[in-house]
Protein backbone atom coordinates (compact mmCIF):
# COMPACT_ATOMS: atom_id res chain seq x y z
CA UNK A 1 0.00 0.00 0.00
CA UNK A 2 3.05 2.09 0.62
CA UNK A 3 4.39 1.66 -2.40
CA UNK A 4 1.25 2.57 -4.29
CA UNK A 5 1.08 6.01 -2.45
CA UNK A 6 4.49 6.49 -3.07
CA UNK A 7 4.04 5.52 -6.78
CA UNK A 8 0.96 8.21 -7.07
CA UNK A 9 2.62 10.53 -5.41
CA UNK A 10 5.68 10.37 -7.65
CA UNK A 11 3.62 10.68 -11.42
CA UNK A 12 1.78 13.79 -10.00
CA UNK A 13 4.82 15.39 -9.10
CA UNK A 14 6.23 13.79 -12.38
CA UNK A 15 2.80 15.09 -14.33
CA UNK A 16 2.80 18.81 -12.50
CA UNK A 17 6.63 19.55 -14.13
CA UNK A 18 5.70 18.02 -16.78
CA UNK A 19 2.67 20.35 -16.99
CA UNK A 20 4.84 23.39 -15.95
CA UNK A 21 7.83 23.05 -18.60
CA UNK A 22 6.33 21.65 -21.74
CA UNK A 23 7.22 22.74 -25.17
CA UNK A 24 4.16 22.88 -26.72
CA UNK A 25 0.02 22.29 -25.45
CA UNK A 26 -0.83 19.32 -26.41
CA UNK A 27 2.05 18.24 -24.70
CA UNK A 28 1.12 19.73 -21.44
CA UNK A 29 -2.52 17.80 -21.78
CA UNK A 30 -0.82 14.68 -21.67
CA UNK A 31 0.73 15.83 -18.55
CA UNK A 32 -2.29 16.62 -17.19
CA UNK A 33 -4.08 13.32 -18.07
CA UNK A 34 -1.13 11.90 -15.57
CA UNK A 35 -1.68 14.54 -13.01
CA UNK A 36 -5.13 14.06 -13.57
CA UNK A 37 -5.20 10.03 -13.33
CA UNK A 38 -2.48 9.81 -10.19
CA UNK A 39 -4.10 12.57 -8.20
CA UNK A 40 -7.72 11.26 -8.41
CA UNK A 41 -5.97 7.82 -7.41
CA UNK A 42 -4.81 9.08 -4.61
CA UNK A 43 -8.09 11.23 -3.59
CA UNK A 44 -10.21 7.61 -4.42
CA UNK A 45 -8.00 5.81 -1.74
CA UNK A 46 -8.73 8.77 0.99
CA UNK A 47 -12.47 8.42 0.39
CA UNK A 48 -12.94 10.72 -2.20
CA UNK A 49 -14.26 8.96 -4.74
CA UNK A 50 -17.40 11.15 -6.46
CA UNK A 51 -14.92 13.73 -6.51
CA UNK A 52 -11.88 11.50 -8.67
CA UNK A 53 -14.85 10.43 -10.93
CA UNK A 54 -16.29 13.96 -11.46
CA UNK A 55 -13.00 14.93 -12.05
CA UNK A 56 -12.31 12.45 -14.83
CA UNK A 57 -15.77 12.82 -16.30
CA UNK A 58 -15.61 16.47 -16.70
CA UNK A 59 -12.20 17.89 -16.08
CA UNK A 60 -10.58 15.82 -18.69
CA UNK A 61 -13.65 14.39 -20.83
CA UNK A 62 -15.08 17.86 -21.14
CA UNK A 63 -13.15 20.79 -20.38
CA UNK A 64 -9.72 19.24 -21.55
CA UNK A 65 -11.03 17.67 -24.72
CA UNK A 66 -12.59 20.98 -26.19
CA UNK A 67 -9.02 22.93 -24.97
CA UNK A 68 -6.87 20.35 -26.80
CA UNK A 69 -9.40 20.61 -29.61
CA UNK A 70 -9.57 24.56 -30.28
CA UNK A 71 -5.38 24.22 -29.41
CA UNK A 72 -4.89 21.86 -32.15
CA UNK A 73 -5.94 24.92 -34.57
CA UNK A 74 -3.27 26.87 -33.46
CA UNK A 75 -0.34 24.45 -34.04
CA UNK A 76 3.10 25.02 -35.71
CA UNK A 77 5.11 23.13 -38.27
CA UNK A 78 8.35 22.57 -35.77
CA UNK A 79 7.61 21.17 -32.27
CA UNK A 80 10.39 20.48 -29.82
CA UNK A 81 9.31 17.55 -27.52
CA UNK A 82 10.80 16.83 -24.11
CA UNK A 83 14.63 16.09 -25.39
CA UNK A 84 15.55 19.24 -26.13
CA UNK A 85 18.08 21.08 -23.31
CA UNK A 86 15.46 24.07 -23.13
CA UNK A 87 13.11 21.73 -21.61
CA UNK A 88 14.96 19.30 -19.83
CA UNK A 89 16.64 22.27 -17.81
CA UNK A 90 12.92 23.80 -17.52
CA UNK A 91 11.89 20.26 -16.09
CA UNK A 92 14.93 20.45 -13.72
CA UNK A 93 14.27 23.06 -12.83
CA UNK A 94 10.44 22.94 -11.68
CA UNK A 95 11.52 19.64 -9.96
CA UNK A 96 14.13 21.45 -7.97
CA UNK A 97 11.47 24.17 -6.98
CA UNK A 98 8.81 21.55 -5.42
CA UNK A 99 11.58 19.74 -3.93
CA UNK A 100 12.76 22.69 -2.16
CA UNK A 101 9.03 23.90 -1.14
CA UNK A 102 8.63 20.38 -0.28
CA UNK A 103 12.04 20.43 2.19
CA UNK A 104 10.47 24.27 3.70
CA UNK A 105 7.38 23.29 4.34
CA UNK A 106 7.43 19.78 5.67
CA UNK A 107 6.62 19.95 9.38
CA UNK A 108 4.85 16.78 11.14
CA UNK A 109 3.86 14.51 8.25
CA UNK A 110 1.89 12.46 10.40
CA UNK A 111 -0.97 14.64 11.12
CA UNK A 112 -4.40 14.76 9.12
CA UNK A 113 -4.95 18.18 8.01
CA UNK A 114 -7.80 17.66 5.75
CA UNK A 115 -11.01 15.61 5.27
CA UNK A 116 -13.24 14.76 2.39
CA UNK A 117 -16.75 14.27 3.96
CA UNK A 118 -18.89 14.02 7.44
CA UNK A 119 -22.00 12.09 8.45
CA UNK A 120 -25.18 13.39 7.54
CA UNK A 121 -28.05 13.33 9.29
CA UNK A 122 -28.77 9.36 8.96
CA UNK A 123 -25.71 8.65 6.61
CA UNK A 124 -22.74 7.59 7.95
CA UNK A 125 -20.19 8.82 5.20
CA UNK A 126 -21.28 11.33 2.64
CA UNK A 127 -18.36 12.91 0.31
CA UNK A 128 -18.91 17.13 1.14
CA UNK A 129 -18.45 17.39 -3.00
CA UNK A 130 -21.49 14.56 -3.15
CA UNK A 131 -23.32 16.47 -0.83
CA UNK A 132 -23.15 19.88 -2.26
CA UNK A 133 -24.09 18.62 -5.88
CA UNK A 134 -27.21 17.32 -4.46
CA UNK A 135 -27.46 20.48 -2.95
CA UNK A 136 -27.14 22.34 -5.96
CA UNK A 137 -29.89 20.35 -7.49
CA UNK A 138 -32.13 19.92 -5.04
CA UNK A 139 -32.10 23.96 -3.94
CA UNK A 140 -30.47 25.94 -6.62
CA UNK A 141 -33.40 26.21 -8.95
CA UNK A 142 -32.89 28.86 -11.72
CA UNK A 143 -29.13 29.25 -10.91
CA UNK A 144 -28.50 25.75 -11.94
CA UNK A 145 -29.69 26.66 -15.69
CA UNK A 146 -27.74 29.34 -15.64
CA UNK A 147 -24.73 28.04 -14.37
CA UNK A 148 -25.10 25.74 -17.33
CA UNK A 149 -26.11 28.52 -19.59
CA UNK A 150 -22.82 30.43 -18.66
CA UNK A 151 -20.79 26.67 -19.55
CA UNK A 152 -22.48 26.72 -22.90
CA UNK A 153 -21.82 30.22 -23.77
CA UNK A 154 -18.16 29.83 -23.02
CA UNK A 155 -18.19 26.60 -25.11
CA UNK A 156 -19.91 28.91 -28.01
CA UNK A 157 -17.64 32.01 -27.41
CA UNK A 158 -14.44 29.85 -28.02
CA UNK A 159 -15.43 27.89 -31.21
CA UNK A 160 -16.98 31.39 -33.01
CA UNK A 161 -13.10 33.07 -32.13
CA UNK A 162 -11.26 29.83 -33.62
CA UNK A 163 -13.21 29.41 -36.42
CA UNK A 164 -11.41 32.32 -37.68
CA UNK A 165 -10.50 29.87 -40.64
CA UNK A 166 -7.46 31.75 -42.24
CA UNK A 167 -9.09 34.91 -42.12
CA UNK A 168 -8.29 35.87 -38.25
CA UNK A 169 -4.65 35.90 -36.27
CA UNK A 170 -5.57 33.12 -33.82
CA UNK A 171 -5.94 29.98 -36.26
CA UNK A 172 -2.96 28.35 -38.48
CA UNK A 173 -5.06 26.69 -40.97
CA UNK B 1 -21.80 35.64 -37.46
CA UNK B 2 -24.17 33.42 -37.31
CA UNK B 3 -27.63 34.98 -36.39
CA UNK B 4 -28.29 32.15 -33.94
CA UNK B 5 -24.71 33.00 -32.43
CA UNK B 6 -25.41 36.57 -32.49
CA UNK B 7 -28.56 36.40 -30.81
CA UNK B 8 -26.78 33.87 -27.94
CA UNK B 9 -24.15 36.28 -27.25
CA UNK B 10 -26.52 39.43 -27.36
CA UNK B 11 -28.85 37.58 -24.73
CA UNK B 12 -26.13 36.65 -22.55
CA UNK B 13 -24.87 40.36 -22.57
CA UNK B 14 -28.33 41.20 -21.34
CA UNK B 15 -28.85 38.35 -18.81
CA UNK B 16 -25.26 38.89 -17.50
CA UNK B 17 -25.57 42.78 -16.44
CA UNK B 18 -28.64 41.27 -15.43
CA UNK B 19 -27.67 38.50 -12.80
CA UNK B 20 -25.01 41.03 -11.39
CA UNK B 21 -27.37 44.07 -10.96
CA UNK B 22 -29.75 42.20 -8.63
CA UNK B 23 -27.56 39.69 -7.13
CA UNK B 24 -26.66 39.62 -3.27
CA UNK B 25 -23.85 37.23 -3.59
CA UNK B 26 -20.38 37.44 -4.42
CA UNK B 27 -20.04 34.59 -5.97
CA UNK B 28 -23.32 35.30 -8.30
CA UNK B 29 -21.94 38.50 -9.21
CA UNK B 30 -18.79 37.85 -10.31
CA UNK B 31 -20.76 35.27 -12.61
CA UNK B 32 -23.06 37.87 -14.52
CA UNK B 33 -19.01 39.86 -14.41
CA UNK B 34 -17.69 36.46 -15.98
CA UNK B 35 -21.01 36.15 -18.12
CA UNK B 36 -20.53 39.49 -19.87
CA UNK B 37 -16.51 39.19 -20.76
CA UNK B 38 -17.44 35.78 -22.51
CA UNK B 39 -20.25 36.92 -24.47
CA UNK B 40 -18.34 40.27 -25.74
CA UNK B 41 -15.42 38.19 -27.40
CA UNK B 42 -16.86 37.52 -30.00
CA UNK B 43 -18.54 40.66 -31.04
CA UNK B 44 -15.14 42.24 -30.48
CA UNK B 45 -13.60 39.33 -32.94
CA UNK B 46 -15.99 39.83 -35.30
CA UNK B 47 -13.64 41.77 -38.02
CA UNK B 48 -11.05 38.89 -37.97
CA UNK B 49 -8.46 41.67 -38.51
CA UNK B 50 -4.93 41.40 -36.20
CA UNK B 51 -6.06 44.43 -34.44
CA UNK B 52 -9.57 43.33 -33.60
CA UNK B 53 -7.42 40.35 -32.60
CA UNK B 54 -5.48 41.83 -30.35
CA UNK B 55 -8.00 44.22 -29.09
CA UNK B 56 -9.71 41.08 -27.69
CA UNK B 57 -6.89 38.89 -26.17
CA UNK B 58 -6.48 42.39 -24.49
CA UNK B 59 -9.49 43.27 -22.97
CA UNK B 60 -9.84 39.41 -21.91
CA UNK B 61 -6.93 39.26 -19.86
CA UNK B 62 -7.54 42.55 -18.33
CA UNK B 63 -11.05 41.60 -17.80
CA UNK B 64 -9.99 37.85 -15.79
CA UNK B 65 -7.56 39.62 -13.78
CA UNK B 66 -10.00 41.84 -12.78
CA UNK B 67 -12.13 38.86 -12.31
CA UNK B 68 -9.69 37.09 -10.02
CA UNK B 69 -9.19 39.72 -8.19
CA UNK B 70 -12.50 40.31 -7.36
CA UNK B 71 -13.14 36.71 -6.60
CA UNK B 72 -10.20 36.80 -4.07
CA UNK B 73 -11.11 39.57 -2.44
CA UNK B 74 -14.63 38.15 -1.77
CA UNK B 75 -13.36 34.90 -0.96
CA UNK B 76 -11.04 36.30 1.53
CA UNK B 77 -14.24 38.48 2.65
CA UNK B 78 -16.07 35.18 3.18
CA UNK B 79 -13.19 33.66 5.30
CA UNK B 80 -12.57 36.77 7.95
CA UNK B 81 -16.32 37.51 7.77
CA UNK B 82 -17.92 33.98 7.19
CA UNK B 83 -20.57 35.57 4.93
CA UNK B 84 -21.12 36.34 0.83
CA UNK B 85 -23.27 39.22 1.21
CA UNK B 86 -22.26 42.07 -0.93
CA UNK B 87 -23.06 45.37 1.64
CA UNK B 88 -21.89 43.38 5.02
CA UNK B 89 -18.60 43.63 3.73
CA UNK B 90 -16.85 44.90 7.09
CA UNK B 91 -12.47 44.04 6.08
CA UNK B 92 -10.85 47.06 4.67
CA UNK B 93 -8.65 44.73 2.85
CA UNK B 94 -11.08 43.42 0.91
CA UNK B 95 -12.67 46.00 0.28
CA UNK B 96 -10.16 48.08 -0.83
CA UNK B 97 -9.10 45.25 -3.32
CA UNK B 98 -12.78 45.30 -4.83
CA UNK B 99 -12.50 48.34 -5.55
CA UNK B 100 -8.85 48.29 -7.15
CA UNK B 101 -10.99 44.92 -9.35
CA UNK B 102 -13.43 46.84 -10.31
CA UNK B 103 -11.61 49.65 -11.26
CA UNK B 104 -9.31 47.95 -13.32
CA UNK B 105 -12.82 46.39 -14.88
CA UNK B 106 -14.03 49.74 -15.93
CA UNK B 107 -10.61 51.05 -16.75
CA UNK B 108 -10.22 53.93 -14.21
CA UNK B 109 -6.80 55.49 -13.86
CA UNK B 110 -4.23 54.66 -13.15
CA UNK B 111 -5.56 51.29 -14.27
CA UNK B 112 -6.35 52.78 -17.49
CA UNK B 113 -3.70 52.21 -20.34
CA UNK B 114 -5.80 49.09 -21.86
CA UNK B 115 -9.19 50.89 -23.05
CA UNK B 116 -8.14 53.40 -25.78
CA UNK B 117 -6.29 50.42 -27.44
CA UNK B 118 -8.57 47.99 -27.17
CA UNK B 119 -11.30 50.96 -28.27
CA UNK B 120 -9.25 51.33 -31.22
CA UNK B 121 -9.37 48.14 -32.33
CA UNK B 122 -13.69 47.85 -32.49
CA UNK B 123 -15.48 48.71 -34.91
CA UNK B 124 -18.17 51.74 -33.53
CA UNK B 125 -21.11 49.51 -32.22
CA UNK B 126 -18.93 47.52 -30.56
CA UNK B 127 -17.17 49.80 -28.93
CA UNK B 128 -20.73 51.16 -27.88
CA UNK B 129 -21.59 48.62 -26.31
CA UNK B 130 -18.00 48.46 -24.77
CA UNK B 131 -18.54 52.31 -23.32
CA UNK B 132 -21.84 51.90 -22.08
CA UNK B 133 -23.21 48.47 -21.29
CA UNK B 134 -20.15 46.93 -20.05
CA UNK B 135 -20.54 49.98 -17.44
CA UNK B 136 -23.53 49.16 -16.07
CA UNK B 137 -22.30 46.19 -13.96
CA UNK B 138 -19.34 46.84 -12.12
CA UNK B 139 -21.11 50.52 -11.20
CA UNK B 140 -23.69 48.65 -9.64
CA UNK B 141 -21.10 46.45 -6.94
CA UNK B 142 -19.32 50.14 -6.43
CA UNK B 143 -22.46 51.46 -5.79
CA UNK B 144 -23.71 48.38 -3.21
CA UNK B 145 -20.15 47.74 -1.12
CA UNK B 146 -19.79 49.84 1.70
CA UNK B 147 -17.86 52.89 2.14
CA UNK B 148 -14.44 52.05 1.87
CA UNK B 149 -11.01 54.54 1.90
CA UNK B 150 -11.80 57.85 0.50
CA UNK B 151 -8.40 58.44 0.02
CA UNK B 152 -8.59 55.33 -2.56
CA UNK B 153 -11.77 56.75 -4.11
CA UNK B 154 -10.57 60.25 -4.46
CA UNK B 155 -7.39 59.33 -5.94
CA UNK B 156 -9.08 56.95 -8.56
CA UNK B 157 -11.48 59.34 -9.62
CA UNK B 158 -9.06 62.81 -9.50
CA UNK B 159 -6.09 60.89 -11.73
CA UNK B 160 -9.05 59.45 -13.96
CA UNK B 161 -10.26 63.18 -14.92
CA UNK B 162 -6.51 64.35 -14.95
CA UNK B 163 -5.12 61.34 -17.21
CA UNK B 164 -8.13 61.40 -19.34
CA UNK B 165 -8.24 65.10 -20.62
CA UNK B 166 -4.36 64.44 -20.61
CA UNK B 167 -3.91 61.62 -22.58
CA UNK B 168 -6.51 62.33 -25.03
CA UNK B 169 -4.20 65.80 -25.92
CA UNK B 170 -2.37 64.50 -28.62
CA UNK B 171 -5.22 62.00 -30.21
CA UNK B 172 -6.00 61.96 -33.89
CA UNK B 173 -7.90 58.88 -34.46
CA UNK B 174 -11.83 59.13 -32.86
CA UNK B 175 -12.21 55.89 -31.16
CA UNK B 176 -9.14 56.36 -28.80
CA UNK B 177 -10.88 59.97 -28.54
CA UNK B 178 -13.67 58.84 -27.26
CA UNK B 179 -11.78 56.30 -25.23
CA UNK B 180 -9.81 58.81 -22.78
CA UNK B 181 -13.20 60.60 -22.61
CA UNK B 182 -15.21 57.91 -20.96
CA UNK B 183 -11.98 57.77 -18.24
CA UNK B 184 -12.44 61.13 -17.94
CA UNK B 185 -16.08 60.84 -17.08
CA UNK B 186 -15.36 57.97 -15.19
CA UNK B 187 -13.44 59.54 -13.14
CA UNK B 188 -16.23 62.22 -12.26
CA UNK B 189 -18.43 59.31 -11.12
CA UNK B 190 -15.87 57.88 -8.43
CA UNK B 191 -14.92 61.03 -7.04
CA UNK B 192 -18.73 61.46 -5.91
CA UNK B 193 -19.46 58.14 -5.27
CA UNK B 194 -18.75 58.15 -1.44
CA UNK B 195 -20.93 61.44 -1.19
CA UNK B 196 -23.67 61.51 -3.10
CA UNK B 197 -24.34 57.75 -4.85
CA UNK B 198 -27.48 59.45 -6.81
CA UNK B 199 -25.54 61.98 -8.33
CA UNK B 200 -22.45 58.66 -9.52
CA UNK B 201 -26.10 57.36 -11.65
CA UNK B 202 -27.32 60.90 -12.90
CA UNK B 203 -23.27 61.10 -13.82
CA UNK B 204 -23.78 57.64 -15.31
CA UNK B 205 -26.27 58.24 -17.37
CA UNK B 206 -25.90 61.69 -18.99
CA UNK B 207 -22.65 60.13 -19.70
CA UNK B 208 -24.49 56.86 -21.66
CA UNK B 209 -26.97 59.49 -23.63
CA UNK B 210 -24.02 61.90 -24.39
CA UNK B 211 -21.11 59.05 -25.47
CA UNK B 212 -23.97 57.00 -27.50
CA UNK B 213 -24.63 60.04 -29.34
CA UNK B 214 -20.79 60.34 -30.70
CA UNK B 215 -20.73 56.88 -31.52
CA UNK B 216 -23.88 56.60 -33.30
CA UNK B 217 -22.51 60.33 -35.29
CA UNK B 218 -19.36 58.55 -36.24
CA UNK B 219 -20.60 55.42 -37.18
CA UNK B 220 -23.38 57.28 -39.18
CA UNK B 221 -20.59 58.96 -40.59
CA UNK B 222 -18.35 56.51 -41.61
CA UNK B 223 -15.37 58.61 -39.41
CA UNK B 224 -12.69 57.15 -37.57
CA UNK B 225 -10.10 60.06 -37.62
CA UNK B 226 -10.38 63.72 -37.39
CA UNK B 227 -9.59 64.04 -41.29
CA UNK B 228 -12.60 61.89 -42.18
CA UNK B 229 -14.41 63.37 -39.87
CA UNK B 230 -13.55 66.96 -41.42
CA UNK B 231 -14.91 66.12 -45.08
CA UNK B 232 -18.43 64.67 -43.87
CA UNK B 233 -20.37 67.51 -43.48
CA UNK B 234 -21.25 67.10 -47.17
CA UNK B 235 -23.42 63.72 -46.12
CA UNK B 236 -25.85 65.41 -42.99
CA UNK B 237 -25.38 69.16 -42.41
CA UNK B 238 -27.73 69.14 -39.65
CA UNK B 239 -25.66 66.01 -37.67
CA UNK B 240 -23.02 68.55 -38.88
CA UNK B 241 -24.24 71.39 -37.22
CA UNK B 242 -25.69 69.61 -33.93
CA UNK B 243 -22.11 67.32 -33.80
CA UNK B 244 -20.35 70.38 -32.46
CA UNK B 245 -23.07 71.23 -29.20
CA UNK B 246 -22.83 67.42 -28.43
CA UNK B 247 -19.53 67.77 -28.21
CA UNK B 248 -19.33 70.80 -25.81
CA UNK B 249 -21.87 69.30 -23.69
CA UNK B 250 -19.49 65.99 -23.07
CA UNK B 251 -16.85 69.37 -22.06
CA UNK B 252 -19.71 70.14 -19.61
CA UNK B 253 -20.63 73.46 -20.68
CA UNK B 254 -24.27 74.87 -19.76
CA UNK B 255 -26.77 75.64 -21.05
CA UNK B 256 -26.43 72.00 -22.22
CA UNK B 257 -26.89 68.94 -20.42
CA UNK B 258 -23.70 67.72 -19.71
CA UNK B 259 -23.07 71.27 -17.31
CA UNK B 260 -25.95 69.49 -14.98
CA UNK B 261 -23.58 66.16 -13.16
CA UNK B 262 -20.90 68.69 -13.40
CA UNK B 263 -22.29 71.20 -11.46
CA UNK B 264 -24.18 68.90 -9.34
CA UNK B 265 -20.97 67.03 -8.31
CA UNK B 266 -18.79 70.47 -7.98
CA UNK B 267 -21.63 71.40 -5.84
CA UNK B 268 -21.59 68.52 -3.28
CA UNK B 269 -17.68 68.39 -2.70
CA UNK B 270 -18.02 72.14 -1.98
CA UNK B 271 -20.91 71.06 0.42
CA UNK B 272 -18.63 68.49 2.32
CA UNK B 273 -15.44 70.54 2.10
CA UNK B 274 -13.63 69.48 -0.67
CA UNK B 275 -13.23 72.65 -2.36
CA UNK B 276 -9.76 72.32 -3.47
CA UNK B 277 -10.09 68.51 -5.10
CA UNK B 278 -13.27 70.15 -6.95
CA UNK B 279 -11.27 73.51 -8.09
CA UNK B 280 -8.41 70.79 -9.26
CA UNK B 281 -10.91 68.66 -10.78
CA UNK B 282 -12.67 71.36 -12.64
CA UNK B 283 -9.53 72.70 -14.28
CA UNK B 284 -8.41 68.91 -15.57
CA UNK B 285 -11.84 69.15 -16.93
CA UNK B 286 -10.42 72.08 -19.30
CA UNK B 287 -7.87 69.42 -21.07
CA UNK B 288 -10.89 67.45 -22.07
CA UNK B 289 -12.82 70.67 -23.58
CA UNK B 290 -9.67 71.06 -25.77
CA UNK B 291 -10.18 67.93 -27.88
CA UNK B 292 -13.88 68.10 -27.80
CA UNK B 293 -13.35 72.46 -29.31
CA UNK B 294 -10.95 70.21 -31.59
CA UNK B 295 -13.13 68.31 -32.85
CA UNK B 296 -15.64 70.68 -33.32
CA UNK B 297 -13.19 72.76 -35.00
CA UNK B 298 -13.12 69.88 -37.56
CA UNK B 299 -16.47 69.51 -37.65
CA UNK B 300 -18.40 72.38 -38.32
CA UNK B 301 -16.27 75.72 -37.81
CA UNK B 302 -14.05 75.20 -40.64
CA UNK B 303 -15.20 73.47 -44.22
CA UNK B 304 -12.29 71.37 -46.16
CA UNK B 305 -12.60 71.41 -49.65
CA UNK B 306 -13.79 68.10 -51.17
CA UNK B 307 -13.97 66.09 -54.82
CA UNK B 308 -16.67 66.60 -56.94
CA UNK B 309 -18.75 63.27 -55.95
CA UNK B 310 -18.41 64.17 -52.73
CA UNK B 311 -20.07 67.28 -52.24
CA UNK B 312 -23.29 67.72 -51.31
CA UNK B 313 -26.00 66.36 -53.09
CA UNK B 314 -29.26 68.43 -54.11
CA UNK B 315 -31.71 65.63 -52.32
CA UNK B 316 -30.13 64.37 -48.87
CA UNK B 317 -30.37 60.75 -49.21
CA UNK B 318 -30.39 58.80 -45.58
CA UNK B 319 -28.71 55.82 -45.87
CA UNK B 320 -29.52 54.67 -42.49
CA UNK B 321 -32.53 54.94 -39.44
CA UNK B 322 -31.54 57.90 -37.47
CA UNK B 323 -34.26 57.84 -35.10
CA UNK B 324 -32.46 56.65 -31.86
CA UNK B 325 -29.63 59.29 -32.72
CA UNK B 326 -31.97 62.10 -33.42
CA UNK B 327 -33.61 61.03 -29.40
CA UNK B 328 -30.38 61.09 -28.76
CA UNK B 329 -29.08 64.21 -29.61
CA UNK B 330 -32.49 65.64 -28.79
CA UNK B 331 -31.32 64.69 -24.60
CA UNK B 332 -27.81 65.51 -24.49
CA UNK B 333 -28.75 69.32 -25.68
CA UNK B 334 -31.74 70.33 -24.35
CA UNK B 335 -31.82 68.23 -20.74
CA UNK B 336 -30.84 71.08 -18.65
CA UNK B 337 -33.96 73.23 -17.99
CA UNK B 338 -35.31 69.84 -16.49
CA UNK B 339 -32.48 69.57 -13.82
CA UNK B 340 -34.94 69.30 -10.96
CA UNK B 341 -37.04 66.05 -12.06
CA UNK B 342 -34.06 64.77 -14.00
CA UNK B 343 -32.00 65.09 -10.28
CA UNK B 344 -35.32 63.68 -8.60
CA UNK B 345 -35.61 60.79 -10.98
CA UNK B 346 -32.30 59.61 -9.37
CA UNK B 347 -32.80 60.12 -5.54
CA UNK B 348 -34.16 56.64 -4.57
Amino acid sequence: MKYLLFLLLFLLILGVVGVASNPSPGFAALSLVMVAGSGCSLLAGQGGYFLALILFLIYLGGMLVVFAYSVAFTGSDYVEGWGTRRISLAAAGYLLLVWGGGVILSTNLNEEFWTVGASFGEFMFLEYSLVGVAHLYMGGGWLLVAGAWALLLVLLAVLELVRGASRGAVRVV
Amino acid sequence: MSPYMLIILIFTLGLGTLITLSSSHWLIAWMGLELNTFAILPLMAQQHSPRAMEATIKYFIIQTTAATMLLFASVSNAWLSGQWEIQQMSHPTPLALITIALALKLGLAPMHAWFPEVLQGLNFSTGLILSTWQKLAPFSLLLQIPPTSSFLLITLGFISVLMGGWGGLNQTQLRKILGYSSIAHLGWMILIMQYAPPLTLLALTVYIVLTSSMFLTFLYNQATNINSLAISWTKTPMLTALTPLVLLSLGGLPPLTGFLPKWAILQELTKQGLTPVAALTALSALLSLYFYLRLSYATALTTPPNNLPATLPWRIIFKQPTTFLAVLITMSLSLLPLSPSVMAFFTF
